[in-house]
């Protein structure tokens, strides 16, 4: 390996030359740094020497022009294969997350003394170890990740104008404070929504930066989700309701898991998915099409969460034996915390069964309250189907459906 | 009742960093089971003499305060380790580019700026190789920087100034370590249109622990030892060995001395 440093001094920018031609070889390895400069010629050793490279010697290769050989020094020389040969596809000018992850696949393990080094790049030894903890590829990267995370950035909407909010209306203030109550209780779950993963996110090793990287685009629409929410509260004029006590227990609950797989299964799998038949519920019974719009579209977005959880725990569930004892106990747990929780909050219960009336005339009232009865049986029908899905045993699925909270998240 | 082995070491505050240092390396003493405590100085010359009168066992010694102290034990005292950096120090001569200086005979009626009267690598040195070279330095008018005296050139500042006065013009030549040297032009701190290196010194060495005769052998050695296991790859050592200017430590050896050791007997300094 050699390199031509023209005239150029080491105060002039020859060591821009140099560096990455001494990083192209191996320690041990020799480079020739050719050089016209006579204070080249002065400064080579001591730099050498500063730098704990060998310094070999000079040769006159013509006149005035001289030949210095240098032999990279071994300490400090980073670690791992060099990134050589990979281009990644750009097939119809796209260029995704997951022609990323197949390029550059998962390490089966993380070492957290590499610290943001993004995957794949050559680490100095040396660095300080990072407080991360999931640093194992089946407990914090299942393979769908990256797929689920170029949807999610493809599915991105506008919580300002992509409802179409002149399209409120005017409805009985009855129906209007119990679309505000609806409203109230989505957004608070969105909220425990938005601060579960972010615990998270941080003890993630970014080795496995897709999870980070869809957590965030979680909590993205989280964010966007709260924000539709009580902006549809506060349009109709009837404003935000009630929180419970129910439900504030069963949310922090939720907040305070410890363990990311057992989250990603108590919020993503039973919370969200149940979350899924509300959304839908509530869609079905919207007084008007700017509602209907907005929880149709977030969801959308609650599917994702819901297909990463299911990822998650059935990529967990097939290379951790341990795994369902675990998360049946997680689900106990939280149910013993919660055993006098009684059913789903009252105020909910009203403004659902008032919801699906479509107003407060006892007849339609009848309706409503058979709605809701129906709306918790598709809810318990739905889990299990997911939890089957995730990889339980029916039996098993049975079981943590059981166990739920009332509260649907 | 046993005597307490811990090995006492002195070293100069020259900087607050010392503190870190230190504190970081007893550390590193005291999980290898080897009890270790230091006592800070504010200058070599009080450092050297607690040596002496027993008050430390280990003084990490800049190279004048080493020779001073084989001088005063005539020859007697241990050496006991160095960084890999204290090996082959050089010195520069760096002139300005519009001062003509083609060469050392060029210095002749030149002003030469010069680090601090107790720096090996900015003074005594330099000055000491140039005689050697043919220069006669009394028709060399020097411009000293007597910064941070004790310090024995340890916090840089004495060469800092040359090169500043080099820089600004108040010397058309001036006298620095080569570790400063490089590490400026690599900082981009040098202007290469304006200031160039004329000629290099010989190699010498720098720092080394220096013990008494009576520092028992047991001690001696696993100084040694745990100072041999630090480590560059090593998290916890890193921050240790970058703030003291090493990747490695080193074996002692003498021969590196000898041109200061005749260099003191030439200008004094004794």
């Amino acid at each position: 390996m050699a390199v031509d440093g023209g005239d150029l001094p080491f105060a002039g920018g020859l060591l821009a030359l140099l560096r990455p031609a001494l990083d192209l070889v191996p320690a041990g390895g020799v480079v020739a740094l050719l050089s016209d400069s006579a204070s080249v010629r002065e400064d080579v050793a001591s730099w050498c020497r500063a730098e704990r490279h060998d310094f070999l010697g000079t040769d006159e290769v013509a006149p005035g022009r001289f030949a210095h050989r240098i032999v990279r020094g071994s300490l400090g020389v980073p670690r791992g294969p060099r990134e050589d040969g990979l281009r990644l596809p750009t097939e119809g000018g796209r260029v995704t997350a997951s022609s990323m992850l197949e390029a550059v696949p998962f390490p089966a393990h993380a070492d957290p003394g590499s610290g943001f080094a993004p995957r794949g790049a050559r680490v100095e030894p040396g660095g300080p170890a990072y407080p991360f903890d999931l640093v194992d590829r089946d407990r914090a990267a299942p393979p769908e990740v990256a797929r689920l995370y170029d949807q999610a950035v493809a599915a991105q909407w506008d919580a300002t104008k992509d409802v179409p909010w002149s399209k409120v209306g005017d409805h009985a203030p009855a129906l209007e404070r119990a679309v505000g109550q609806v409203m109230t209780f989505l957004a608070e779950n969105e909220l425990s929504a938005l601060y579960v993963p972010a615990r998270f996110l941080p003890r993630i090793h970014p080795a496995y930066a897709e999870t980070a990287m869809l957590l965030a685009s979680q909590m993205a629409d989280e964010a966007r989700h709260i924000d539709v929410f009580l902006k549809r509260a506060r349009v109709g004029g009837a404003g935000v309701g009630v929180s419970s006590a129910t439900t504030s227990r069963s949310l922090l609950s939720l907040l305070e898991v410890g363990d990311f797989t057992e989250a990603e299964f108590l919020l993503a799998v039973l919370g969200e998915g149940t979350f899924l038949d509300l959304l839908r519920f509530v869609g079905d019974h919207a007084p008007d099409e700017a509602t209907e719009v907005l929880v149709t579209r977030a969801r959308a977005d609650e599917t994702r969460h819901v297909h990463f959880g299911l990822a998650h725990v059935r990529h967990a569930l097939s290379t951790d034996a341990t795994l369902y004892p675990r998360l049946e106990a997680a689900v106990r747990r939280r149910a013993a915390t919660l055993h006098d929780a009684g059913g789903v909050p009252a105020a909910l219960q009203d403004a659902l069964t008032v919801l699906a009336a479509g107003g407060t005339a006892p007849r339609a009232i009848a309706k409503g309250h058979d709605a809701f009865r129906e709306l918790l049986d598709v809810m318990g029908e739905n889990r299990v189907k997911r939890l089957v899905h995730a990889g339980f045993t029916q039996a098993q699925a049975e079981t943590l459906s059981g166990l739920h909270t009332a509260n649907f998240m | 009742m046993a005597p307490d082995p811990t090995i006492v070491l002195g070293a100069v505050a020259y900087d607050p960093k010392v503190v870190t240092i230190w504190e970081g390396i007893r550390a590193h003493f005291q999980r290898q089971g080897v009890p270790m405590d230091f006592a800070l100085f504010s200058n070599y010359e009080r450092q050297v003499e607690a040596l002496l009168a027993g008050h430390v066992h280990v003084a990490w010694d800049t190279p004048l305060a080493h020779v001073r102290v084989k001088r005063r034990t005539n020859g007697a005292s241990l050496s006991l380790g160095m960084r890999d950096s204290d090996r082959d120090f050089r010195s520069k001569v760096v002139v300005r580019k519009d001062a003509g200086v083609r060469d050392l005979a060029g210095l002749a009626g030149k002003t030469l700026a010069v680090g601090s009267r107790d720096s090996t690598q900015a003074r005594i040195l330099p000055l000491h190789f140039l005689k050697a070279a043919g220069v006669d330095l009394a028709k060399v008018k020097l411009l000293p920087f007597d910064t941070d005296l004790g310090k024995h050139g340890d916090t840089g500042t004495s060469e800092l100034d040359v090169l500043a006065a080099l820089k600004d013009g108040r010397a058309q030549a001036g006298t620095i370590g080569d570790l400063v040297w490089v590490g400026e032009q690599a900082a981009g701190r040098v202007d290469p249109a304006r200031v160039e290196v004329l000629w290099t010194t010989p190699p010498f060495d720098h720092c080394m622990f220096d013990a008494l005769p009576t520092l028992p052998r047991v001690q001696a050695d696993a100084f040694r030892r745990v100072l041999d296991g630090m480590s560059w790859d090593d998290p916890a050592h890193r921050r240790l060995l970058e703030m003291e200017g090493l990747r490695k430590w080193m074996p002692p050896r003498e021969e590196g001395y000898a041109s200061l050791t005749a260099a003191l007997d030439a200008q004094g300094g004794w």
